[in-house]
């Protein structure tokens, strides 16, 4: 899948005459930089979310919403996600990133959990930047009605992974 | 982010309560200073991975994706949004989707903005049917390549981290139909009442 994709960019690349390796190079750049920018939000989940887990409290919490993934039809252990995805996109991904080296990535909850993480966004922020951006304080249903869309997402993630 | 503060809040209090009365604080303590370094370590993981994913988006962004992309979205964009939404306003938003659906924040976010102003163009106080279909959208996510996950995977080890771009592409369009679906009923409720 990757390669055909990175074979389809080199190809259209060309035929637009791109010079590939210095856009490749500045992409890369971009990435590397982007992926070093979550470092503090990285520390600030992960301090919690140890706290939490060392403790014992996580997993009572994973066993307390354990009704509700079952009748989501998601693995209790990608639970977590599904309450901070809408909240913070790096914490999320640090949460996933958690999610697969405890799982295991392979794993039901490290699959299901990987295949939800594209189906949401942050709901608030950007409810909070774009809706700021157009001068306007009220916000209708977008929040309620984004929520539901998230949650059917992760229904069909979970659908996907038996 | 008072949202994430609040979880941050409770995840600690509740983890060093909870350990208070069921065990060990010094291990909460020592798990908790680790955080930091197994964040350093978790970012060098990621490191290859995002720079492998910046310049594969990189040349299909320079071979010109964003605009293909935000030219084949714009008939269909025009049966979500309504017509008089205005030509400099289809544009912002189709730019802003295709930029979403590559991946591009960095791109998307500007033109997002860009476009919310253009659709609240009478300074309305509430926003329009046509600007929440776009928050909506945006706040569902269409993901064609989930590069920062499928970087996480290969950095968890995982044999077969590309598995997830199908199931992950149909839960992405199935929230953002769900979030579509949901607005044109309360817009066609509200306008009945």
């Amino acid at each position: 899948m990757t390669v055909w994709l990175l074979l389809f960019a080199v190809v259209a690349g060309i035929a637009r005459k791109v010079d590939l390796f210095s856009a490749f190079s500045e992409g890369a750049e971009r990435g590397m930089k982007s992926a070093a920018r979550i470092l503090p939000y990285l520390a600030a989940t992960l301090t919690a979310l140890r706290v939490a887990e060392s403790s014992g409290l996580m997993e009572n919490l994973c066993q307390a919403l354990a009704p509700v993934s079952g009748w989501l039809g998601l693995p209790s252990g990608a639970m977590p996600l599904l309450i901070m995805r809408p909240l913070s996109g790096s914490a999320s991904l640090a949460l996933l990133g958690d999610i697969l080296r405890a799982y295991g990535p392979d794993s039901r909850t490290g699959l299901v959990a990987s295949a939800m993480m594209g189906s949401g966004e942050t709901v608030l922020y950007t409810c909070a930047v774009y809706l700021s951006a157009a001068g306007i304080k009220k916000s209708r249903y977008i929040i309620p009605v984004s929520l539901a869309g998230w949650i059917a997402g992760c229904v069909t993630a979970g659908l996907f992974f038996r | 982010m008072r949202g994430v503060s609040a979880v941050f809040f409770l995840l600690i209090t509740g983890g060093v309560l909870y350990g208070a009365f069921t065990g060990d604080l010094t291990k909460i303590g020592s798990a908790a200073v680790r955080a930091g370094q197994e964040a350093l370590e978790t970012v060098v993981g990621l490191i290859g991975g995002f720079a492998f994913f910046g310049g594969l988006i990189g040349i299909l962004e320079k071979a010109g994706a964003i605009g293909l992309m935000s030219r084949a979205m714009r008939r269909p964009l025009e049966g979500l949004f309504g017509k008089n939404a205005g030509d400099e306003a289809f544009e912002a938003v189709s730019v802003n989707l295709a930029a979403n659906m590559l991946g591009l924040s960095n791109a998307a976010t500007p033109m997002g903005m860009r476009a919310a102003r253009l659709l609240n163009a009478e300074h309305a106080s509430t926003p329009s049917d046509a600007l929440c279909m776009l928050l909506v959208i945006n706040a569902t996510s269409v993901q064609l390549l989930p590069s920062s996950v499928i970087a996480l995977r290969n950095a968890a080890g995982s044999g077969m981290a590309d598995a997830v771009v199908l199931p992950g592409l149909a839960a992405s369009a199935v929230s953002t139909a769900v979030g579509i679906a949901l607005c044109k009923l309360l817009q066609k409720r509200e306008k009945s009442e």
